[in-house]
């Protein structure tokens, strides 16, 4: 191939993983804004999502796109119960309730491994071959994760622009207590918030279940990368998080491409130390979180 | 230096009189004391295996808790480890230096670290600070693992040597116990008077309520990185401790599974309290004994155990004996 292909290549695929990213940012970022915890436990829910469809599709030969739903509804019922049971007394706490979500994510992690063993699982591919763009490939599985990733964005915006429940959401991420002087219930806003935002941790692991496989331990790296975008973007900013992921996946990509894997994740940290040197909070920070 | 003068200079009230010893403390120190013997007279292996291992945690956990007084968590404490541990071994095993220029070439280098990274990350409070250390807690890891021809990537380093002290080699647990033992008491005494200095009183302020300490002219930036520096200092005391104690260092003993867990013992222990490490480092130490050939039950209690002490007792195990002190010292005055 020509560096050139090889670049448009590279490029095609940063945006695919760009949006993975922005899925997981985008829930991290949502409980955060309406909780003030930063969730250590989303990779564990990225997990719990990537599981769910796995079972789901090779054991009950249910459709890929149930299989998402499903895992999506699965964890937004998990994250909806342990809002309610663990980490309620934390809201607002920011590093109880951060050190809290590691205990949680500790547990989960340490539940999957009970239940499923430490060995990689591997999922049918859900869909074959692939379209020719120029001379780019994309194979039809990674075009799924495209597919599956803008309509859940879409959803995801018109039930935050457009519902009464996405409307009061939003009010609690600006100012809790004018937000429930308003009227607002924000005793169903924090675990709403919270199972909403694990729940798109969920649907990007079970997005990525058939490209990689699946185990205990696949939460670690995505929970970085989350990390790594809401640093860059602003925490609370759902646009700095979209610019910050598909930044991140394209830069990882090339990098990946051209250099190596390892000096790509080292690069990353980098660029996230120069970036603040430069801009203390972010893209589109606030200045104080 | 703008920042070290606002150190000294601040116009928080100095520490009181020392109290009369009174006779219980000092029934304290001596059963602290026959505790610390314990193991040795014990002699079994394991008791000091565990014994060293809790000692060694102290001072990892001590470092986080000076940090975590000046009101910020860090989350790459295990990596200040490793990056101790790694320099200690290449300046003994590569240089040929003694050990105890090891352990001093560890705590610079970490200190020196902590220092410029905090120079920069300390702009971020709160939360964003916790994740910027986390990510370089995985950078840490990664350069160790990519850097291969001189940190022997994932394999790690082994036959590393023992430690020697004045011509003693200590390579028997005994021995290296009453090392580690040294260092931990040497490591809380040194904080003991920190605590009570005016720089510890700027920690205190700084964490209690930035805004305040501020406005009372103490450098919060500055006041948090003297902290960073020193605690993770003491991280490279106790990453090289490790290195010539298990004889052997690699990439994944100061991951994020070792900054979790010193959290973990941090927060169990009390995070505002010097004793607070101790009591950690004592209980969580020997747990995963209990749970040996079963991690994933361990994990689970590990995690249960760290959400009940949060919800019921945020202040950790230390703040049960501070309570019923105050409660004592208020029956007296009445």
């Amino acid at each position: 191939m020509t560096t050139s292909t090889l670049l448009a290549q590279a490029l095609v695929n940063g945006l695919i993983i760009g949006l993975l990213y922005l899925l997981m940012a985008v829930g991290f970022t949502l409980v955060f804004g309406v909780m003030r915890i930063v969730n250590f436990a989303h990779g564990e829910f990225y997990m719990l999502g990537a599981f769910a469809a796995y079972i789901l599709v090779s054991q009950y030969e249910l459709p890929f796109i149930a299989a998402v739903g499903l895992a999506f509804l699965f964890a937004v019922a998990v994250g909806w119960v342990v809002e309610e049971v663990v980490l309620k007394p934390f809201r607002h706490d920011e590093l109880n309730g951060m050190i809290a979500t590691i205990g949680l994510a500790m547990i989960l992690q340490a539940g999957a491994l009970i239940l499923y063993g430490p060995d990689s699982q591997f999922m049918p591919s859900v869909a074959e071959g692939a379209i020719m763009l120029g001379g780019v490939t994309v194979p039809m599985s990674r075009l799924y994760v495209v597919g599956f990733s803008l309509a859940v964005l879409l959803v995801l915006y018109l039930f935050l622009g457009h519902t009464r429940n996405g409307r009061a959401l939003r009010a609690v991420v600006q100012d809790t207590e004018i937000a429930a002087a308003q009227g607002i219930r924000t005793r169903i806003m924090y675990p709403l918030g919270f199972g909403i935002g694990v729940g798109l941790a969920a649907v990007a692991g079970a997005l990525m279940a058939p490209l990689f496989s699946v185990s205990p331990f696949v939460g670690a790296t995505p929970l970085l990368k989350a990390f790594v975008v809401v640093i860059l973007g602003g925490l609370g900013s759902i646009p700095g998080a979209a610019l910050a992921s598909l930044l991140l996946g394209l830069a990882e990509s090339v990098t990946s491409t051209f250099i190596s894997n390892s000096i790509a994740e080292i690069l990353i940290f980098v660029l996230v130390m120069a970036m603040l040197i430069v801009r203390p909070t972010g893209l589109f920070g606030r200045s104080e979180a | 230096m703008q920042d070290g003068k606002a150190l000294l200079s601040t116009a928080v009230p100095t520490a009181p009189p020392a109290a009369r010893r009174s006779p219980w403390s000092m029934l304290g120190s001596l059963a602290l004391l026959a505790l610390a013997l314990l193991p040795l007279a014990f002699g079994k292996d394991f008791t000091l295996h565990l014994a060293i291992q809790i000692c060694i945690n102290v001072v990892l956990v001590s470092g986080l808790s000076l940090l975590a007084r000046a009101g910020q968590v860090s989350l790459c404490h295990g990596a200040f480890a490793g990056i101790g541990a790694y320099v200690s071994v290449l300046v003994v095993m590569g240089l040929g230096q003694p050990f105890l220029l090891g352990v001093l070439a560890a705590m610079v280098a970490a200190g020196v670290f902590a220092y410029l990274l905090g120079t920069i990350m300390l702009r971020l409070t709160g939360v964003y600070f916790v994740l910027l250390t986390f990510a370089f807690g995985e950078f840490v890891r990664l350069v160790l693992l990519e850097g291969d021809s001189i940190t022997g990537g994932a394999n790690g380093i082994t036959g590393v040597p023992p430690a020697a002290l004045l011509g003693h080699v200590l390579d028997n647990k005994a021995a290296f116990y009453l090392l580690a033992l040294a260092c931990a008491a040497g490591v809380t005494w040194l904080l003991h008077t920190l605590y009570r200095s005016p720089a510890g009183h700027a920690i205190d302020a700084v964490g209690e309520n930035p805004q305040l300490a501020e406005a009372t002219g103490i450098s919060v930036r500055g006041t948090q990185r003297y902290a960073f520096t020193l605690g993770s200092a003491l991280a490279g005391v106790g990453g090289a401790l490790t290195a010539h104690y298990l004889r052997y260092v690699s990439p994944e003993s100061f991951n994020m599974h070792l900054s979790l867990a010193l959290i973990i013992m941090m927060v169990v222990g009390g995070r505002r309290y010097l004793f607070g490490p101790l009591i950690g480092a004592l209980i969580m130490t020997p747990l995963p004994e209990l749970f040996r050939g079963a991690v994933e039950t361990q994990n689970i209690f590990y995690g249960v155990a760290l959400i009940l002490m949060l919800r019921f007792l945020p202040q950790g195990l230390a703040s049960l004996f501070r309570a019923r002190r105050a409660h004592k010292v208020q029956g007296a005055k009445a």
